[in-house]
């Protein structure tokens, strides 16, 4: 593309609502000069510095690992740090940007996240370690850390939880995030509870609930899949003697070395 | 004071990165029931998250392959075979990367407290990568002789903020996710507590406590290029100092080489750990020139200033010659895909190139602040040259300067630093408030000061954006007080910042609500900018010699006769910075200064 492309004027339709002086949202356009490079993040950036300081917004890292700013930028769930304008104004000069969908609004794209940390506390995030504690690390193989991968790597922006239909009809349902959480723990060799985290995920607003509609998968800014670990985690649920057992027959050598 | 509206704990700690969640969960472990952190940002969106590399801890669970030289492949040390790391080493290469402005003290306490930390992450469910074996993995990092950053792939802050967080809440640590401090009440020398304004509604509040623990990070935001985020505005430097508190060696800010192009974040050191290569414009690996034995793995201030050198003559890559490359196409794809995922990811995001298939083009970025709130190595803050202390203030990590980094910190010794400071810090605080410590009066009514300071901001209706400001001050700060810095230009940087803080008295704050008013918060980050950022000119104005980061062309050795002290900055009645210095403890016997070669 040329350079005259690139620095071309473009239209940032921003949804706004601020609840203590809008009776409900309205949209409302700036002009942003694109320069190269250029993220929705950096076109934010410009018009609260410059044009209108009330436009208001999450943001931190700039690089997509704090998850601050995830919002609704042309009809889906992304970060807008990661997202370069270019990519968004090819219709009508104009890209939309608005909240997260589903949560109650704060400010502009501020939205209540209180059900989601909820739903995350739900799931007891933290390890429940083994009574006997070694000296040195637990052993565990590459494989087993591999195994973990999409749940390790989860920011916890919220883009998965926002997307999900059965989160826009039951807030009580533990969200594809949580779930991710419980699966880190569920097949992490060093957790003890993996009883207790399978009996939670089975409850009625559960696994059970994942339509499979995938959503999820299409709005991570991390390419995870928070489907297939529900998936695991249903499965084992099914079978969560069996797993029990077999875990605890692994943790007996959390200290030895991985054989080759 | 008594007012309804005044909220206390015992322990109240600002910032949710590593520093102060350790802090927090360690002193609720250690039996304190009364504690809440107050983060300006949702706990999980602190800085340390983005921290990729690893952290340094003699485990001595790898080894360079016999016979392959020090850039060679490595492998998990056998049971029984001798180790190649030492605590030793691992001080000595602090020590070196230090420029021998480091406290020895507090180094050698990082170093042995270094394997408990990173061996109780493990314990605490942290997912590191692993050897054939399952041991903790661990690869070479920049100023390091041996391999020992322990790490998770390229996302090693995320992996432990995580647990860290997790641990906090196990032990019914309370969060005040989104609550701004804009004011810390120190009076007779003894800490009161702090003035936060809760993000969410707007409302000022008073918070007492025995113990404030400061572990708020750093602060790259004065600079153009930077790999800090937003959020890394300095706040705890520049409200320590105003309520009082000595800050010590501000003039030292570490760039990091390898900042993406234009973007500033980083592209991790880990990228060169694994041996990628650093390339200028006539396709040379520069560094032969400038660190014949370590190459791309020395120390960051000297490879930074090897690339602004190739940068200045000429051999820069892009369009405006501002560029170096970071080749790491030898290291081939699985390697690329196994170790440095998210790194590849970014690159690809940002600058449209895969590291598997092209160089990537990157440039020195401010990236860590050296200097900050002298402490004592259990967290303490001081409140002069002399010792004393700030009773029930303490403070860890990047906003802390205990000093371990001196004036050059090593890669992997941050992570290591905010875990084992925060930690210590936590033990101290829950010895100090199982001891008795006492609520002190608050004398006047801070919380109704603020309010009106705010009002007063609202009203002021100036016409300069704080915006405008703020990019005056980057600009001035990278071009006067960067990477290579002479008494012409920091002259000329202090009169800048001094006419950038008259201007901010004319400012406007656009946004004047109540509700979620980050444009507020930024005007407030704004102002701790430019109170801190004289402090570094102003430090490094005085400083007449070279010593790691801070580096003077018109005095371009190191002066150990005369300099080898830490600056210390106090604020005057005036409002101006005075200056005092600082011994650096050093084991003469052990690790007496030498010249500084890679």
């Amino acid at each position: 593309m040329s350079n005259n492309d690139t620095q071309r004027t473009v239209t940032v339709r921003i949804q706004r609502f601020n609840p203590d002086v809008d009776k409900k949202p309205h949209m409302q356009d700036y002009q942003v000069k694109m320069w190269p490079g250029m993220t929705i993040l950096d076109a934010l950036h410009e018009i609260k510095t410059h044009q209108d300081g009330s436009v208001t917004y999450r943001r931190s890292c700039r690089h997509g690992i704090c998850g601050s700013c995830a919002m609704h930028i042309n009809g889906r769930n992304t970060l807008a740090c990661k997202t370069p304008i270019i990519n968004e104004v090819k219709k009508n000069n104009t890209v939309t940007i608005g909240p997260l969908p589903y949560l109650p609004v704060i400010k502009d794209m501020v939205v209540d996240r209180t059900s989601f940390w909820e739903q995350y506390l739900r799931v007891k995030p933290w390890l429940i370690p083994p009574d006997d504690i070694p000296e040195r690390e637990f052993r565990m193989s590459q494989e087993e850390v591999d195994a973990l991968h999409d749940a390790e790597a989860c920011i916890m922006c919220g883009a998965c939880y926002s997307s999900c239909a059965v989160i826009g009809l039951n807030k009580k349902y533990l969200g594809p995030h949580a779930l991710l959480k419980a699966f880190l723990r569920v097949l992490d060799p060093r957790d003890t509870a993996p009883g207790e985290r399978l009996e939670i995920v089975s409850q009625a607003d559960g696994v059970a609930r994942c339509h499979t509609i995938f959503n999820c998968i299409d709005a991570c800014p991390k390419g995870l899949n928070p489907t297939q670990a529900i998936e695991t985690l249903r499965k084992l649920a099914q079978k969560r003697q069996k797993y029990e057992e077999a875990k605890a027959e692994r943790q007996k050598h959390l200290n030895e070395p991985i054989p080759s | 004071m008594q007012n309804s509206d005044v909220i206390t704990h015992d322990v109240i700690v600002v910032g949710a990165g590593l520093a102060g969640t350790w802090a927090a969960m360690t002193a609720a472990e250690n039996g304190v029931k009364d504690v809440a952190v107050l983060s300006k940002i949702h706990p999980l969106r602190s800085h340390s998250g983005a921290a990729q590399g690893g952290i340094a801890a003699v485990l001595n669970n790898v080894r360079p392959v016999a016979g392959t030289g020090p850039r060679g492949p490595l492998e998990q040390i056998p049971p029984g075979d001798d180790p190649v790391d030492s605590f030793d080493l691992h001080m000595f290469d602090t020590i070196k990367g230090s420029d021998w402005l480091g406290d020895q003290d507090a180094i050698e306490i990082m170093v042995k407290d270094a394997p408990d930390v990173v061996i109780q992450y493990e314990h605490m469910g942290c997912v590191f990568s692993r050897t054939k074996d399952g041991r903790i993995n661990q690869r070479r990092f920049g100023g390091h002789s041996a391999p020992r950053a322990n790490f998770s792939a390229d996302r090693t802050g995320h992996v432990l903020l995580h647990t860290i967080h997790e641990q906090a809440l196990f032990h019914n640590v309370h969060f005040y996710a989104e609550w701004y401090v804009m004011d810390l009440i120190i009076e007779e020398n003894i800490v009161r507590g702090v003035v936060a304004i809760n993000v969410l509604t707007g409302d000022i509040k008073m918070l007492r406590a025995k113990a404030v623990m400061f572990g708020t990070g750093g602060y790259g935001q004065a600079y153009k290029v930077t790999s800090n985020a937003y959020a890394n505005t300095g706040d705890g430097v520049a409200l320590a100092y105003n309520a009082g508190a000595p800050l010590m060696d501000m003039e030292f800010v570490q760039f990091h080489p390898t900042g993406l192009y234009r973007h500033g974040f980083l592209m991790t050191e880990a990228c060169r750990g694994e041996g990628g290569y650093l390339i200028n414009k006539l396709g040379e690996r520069f560094m032969e020139k400038y660190a014949p034995d370590k190459m791309e793995l020395a120390p960051r201030d000297l490879v930074s200033r090897s690339e602004q050198i190739e940068i200045n003559e000429g051999r820069g890559v892009m369009e405006d010659g501002q560029g170096i490359f970071l080749d790491m196409r030898h290291l081939g794809r699985e390697k690329i895909l196994e170790r440095l995922p998210e790194v590849r990811d970014l690159a690809i995001a940002f600058a449209h190139v895969d590291p598997i298939e092209e160089p990537v083009p990157i440039q020195p970025t401010a990236h860590y602040s050296m200097g900050g709130i002298p402490t004592t190595v259990d967290g303490e803050v001081l409140a002069n040259a002399n010792g004393d202390l700030i009773t029930g203030f303490y403070a860890a990590g990047e906003v802390s300067c205990v000093s371990v980094h001196g004036a050059n910190r090593l890669g992997t010794n941050s992570l290591l630093e905010a875990s084992v400071f925060g930690r210590r810090a936590g033990r101290a605080i829950a010895e100090f408030i199982k001891g008795g410590a006492k609520l002190h009066p608050v004398p006047g009514d801070p919380a109704e000061k603020n309010r009106k300071m705010v009002q007063q901001l609202f009203d002021n209706d100036g016409s300069e954006l704080v915006e405008d400001i703020v990019q005056d001050l980057k600009m001035t700060m990278t071009n006067k007080v960067g990477i290579f810095r002479d008494e012409e230009g920091l002259k000329s940087a202090l009169d800048d910042i001094h006419k950038l803080q008259e201007r901010f008295k004319n400012i406007r704050v656009m946004d004047k609500s109540k509700r979620f008013n980050t444009n507020l918060s930024m005007t407030l980050e704004a102002s701790h900018l430019l109170t801190f950022s004289e402090l570094i000119a102003a430090g490094a104005l005085n400083r007449q010699e070279s010593r790691g980061a801070h580096s003077r062309t018109d005095f371009p050795k190191r002066d150990d006769e005369n300099w080898l002290k830490h600056t210390m900055a106090h604020k005057d009645e005036d409002g101006r910075p005075k200056f005092s210095y600082k011994d650096v403890t050093l084991y003469w016997d052990r690790f007496p200064p030498q010249e500084r070669k890679y």
